[in-house]
C-alpha cells in the first residue's frame, strides 16, 4: 500500500476541517473550532484496484498561503485548495496562491474546490460553476456532496 | 325469685367475665398508650427492631443498591467531568508528589548503597569505567538502576512525515498519524527557532523519551522507556548508524516488509551496555 501526504489549505472558515471530518468520519458539526497549527488524519481509498493511504494534513486557515509554515508543506504529494463559494475574498487571489504552491513544491497536483455548495440557491449551482470556472469542483462538507469523489480524484492523480 | 331478680342474676352470670376481660383490655391499652407517650420506653421496645432492620439493610446495600449507585455515579461523573477533575486534581497532585518523593527516596537509598559499596569488585569496575569513558560515576549508577528499553522505532521520511517502516513491542495508536505529528512537531520547532541547520533531537513524553536521529532522506524516531542517560543515547546513536548503513546497503527504503524484518531483528536484540 502506498501512502500519500495531502495538505489542505485555504482561508479561515472555508471548511477545511469539516471537509476532512466528513471524508474520514462521515460527520459534520456546525460548531466552528479554529484549527491551531496542524491536525493529521488518514483514510485509505481504493482506486484502480490499488489501496492508497491518504495522510491528510489539515492546516490552520490563513489569508495568505505564504503564512503557512513551510515545514508543514514539505514533501507534500498533493494540495487541496479550499474556498468558500459564498465568500469571494476566499478565492479572489486563487491564481497567485496556487502559483506559489506550484513554484515552491515541485509542481505537485493541486485541486481547487469551492465548499459550502449547499448554501447556494437551488438551481443556481450550474450558473455558479460557470462563474467559478477556475475551481475544479464544488463540494458540500455539510451534505457530503462530492466529498468522496474529491479524495478519490486526488488519490487517482497520485497512484 | 321474681322475674327481675332472675334477669339480674342471668346478667351477672353472662356479663361478669366480659367486663373483667374488657377491663383488662382497657388496662393494656392504657399501658400501651403510656409506652407510646414516653419516648424512652418506646425506644426500649422499638430500637432493637430498627437496629436489626438497619443491620440487615446495611448488609444488603452492596447487593441491592450497588448497581444503582454505580450507575448514577457514572452518569453524574460523565455529566460533570470538569468538576470531578477539578476536585480530584489537588488530591491526585498530592498523591503523585508523595509517590515521586517516595520513589526518589528509594532511588537515593539505592544510589547511596551502591556508592558505599566502593571497594567491591563492581565498585572498582564502575570507577574504572568512569575514568575511561569520562561518564560520572553517579550517572553510571543511575543508568544501572533504571533499565532503558527501546519500545518503538519509526523510520520516517523527512518532510512528508510518511512512515517508511516501524518496530514496536506493544500495539500502539495509529503509526501513520504518530509519524505525521512527530514530523509536524519537529518541523514546527526547527522552523520556529529559525535554526534551519539544527534538528530537534528528543521529545520527552510521559515515561518515554523519543529520540530523533536524522539521516539524509529520513529520520529514526526511537521511543525509549526507563533511565535514558547520555551514555545510552550515544550507544543508541551508534546502533542507529549501523542500522542505517544496513538499510542503505540492502536498499530497503522501498520494501517495507524487508525493512520491518530488519528492524525487528536488530532492535529486539538491542541491549544497552548496563544490562
Amino acid at each position: 500500500m502506498i501512502s500519500k501526504k495531502i495538505v489542505i489549505v485555504g482561508h479561515f472558515g472555508v471548511g477545511k476541517t469539516s471537509l476532512i471530518r466528513r471524508f474520514v468520519e462521515d460527520v459534520f458539526s456546525a460548531d466552528y473550532k479554529v484549527t491551531i497549527g496542524v491536525h493529521i488524519l488518514k483514510k485509505t481509498v481504493h482506486v484502480n484496484d490499488k489501496e492508497v493511504n491518504l495522510i491528510l494534513w489539515d492546516t490552520e486557515g490563513t489569508d495568505d498561503i505564504e503564512e503557512i509554515r513551510k515545514a508543514y508543506l514539505l514533501g507534500t504529494h498533493g494540495f487541496i485548495f479550499v474556498c468558500d463559494v459564498t465568500r469571494p475574498v476566499t478565492y479572489q487571489n486563487i491564481e497567485s496562491q496556487t502559483q506559489y504552491l506550484k513554484d515552491n513544491f515541485n509542481k505537485v497536483p493541486i485541486i481547487s474546490i469551492g465548499n459550502k455548495s449547499d448554501l447556494l440557491p437551488k438551481g443556481s449551482i450550474s450558473e455558479k460553476k460557470e462563474e467559478l470556472e477556475f475551481l475544479d469542483m464544488l463540494v458540500s462538507a455539510k451534505e457530503g456532496n462530492n466529498v468522496q469523489r474529491l479524495f478519490e480524484k486526488i488519490a487517482k492523480l497520485l497512484s | 325469685m321474681t322475674e327481675d331478680e332472675k334477669l339480674a342474676l342471668l346478667k351477672t352470670i353472662l356479663l361478669t367475665d366480659d367486663r373483667e376481660y374488657a377491663e383488662s383490655i382497657t388496662h393494656k391499652i392504657n399501658v400501651l398508650e403510656e409506652i407510646l407517650r414516653e419516648r424512652h420506653r418506646l425506644s426500649e421496645k422499638v430500637s432493637p427492631i430498627i437496629k436489626e432492620q438497619l443491620d440487615e439493610f446495611t448488609k444488603n446495600i452492596p447487593q441491592n443498591l450497588g448497581p444503582a449507585i454505580t450507575e448514577s455515579l457514572k452518569i453524574q461523573i460523565e455529566n460533570s467531568k470538569d468538576e470531578v477533575v477539578e476536585a480530584l486534581y489537588p488530591i491526585l497532585g498530592k498523591m503523585i508528589k508523595k509517590y515521586i518523593s517516595q520513589e526518589i527516596k528509594v532511588l537515593s537509598e539505592q544510589v547511596n548503597k551502591t556508592a558505599k559499596d566502593t571497594f567491591s569488585m563492581q565498585g572498582i569496575k564502575r570507577k574504572m569505567k568512569s575514568i575511561f569513558t569520562g561518564v560520572s560515576e553517579n550517572e553510571i549508577i543511575i543508568s544501572d538502576l533504571g533499565n532503558a528499553k527501546v519500545e518503538q522505532v519509526f523510520i520516517i521520511e523527512k518532510g512528508s512525515g510518511i512512515l517508511i517502516g516501524s518496530f514496536h513491542l506493544k500495539e500502539t495508536v495509529d503509526e501513520d498519524m504518530i509519524s505525521g505529528m512527530l514530523t509536524a512537531i519537529k518541523g514546527f520547532v526547527e522552523d520556529a527557532f529559525k535554526q534551519s541547520n539544527h534538528d530537534l533531537q528528543s521529545i520527552e513524553y510521559d515515561l518515554y523519551e523519543i529520540h530523533l536521529h536524522n539521516f539524509h532522506k529520513y529520520y529514526i524516531a526511537t521511543a525509549v522507556s526507563g533511565t535514558f542517560t547520555e551514555t545510552l543515547e550515544n550507544e543508541l546513536e551508534n546502533f542507529n548508524l549501523e542500522v542505517s548503513q544496513e538499510i542503505n546497503k540492502k536498499n530497503l527504503l522501498d520494501s517495507r516488509e524487508a525493512l520491518e524484518e530488519l528492524l525487528l531483528t536488530r532492535y529486539s536484540a538491542l541491549k544497552f551496555s548496563n544490562q
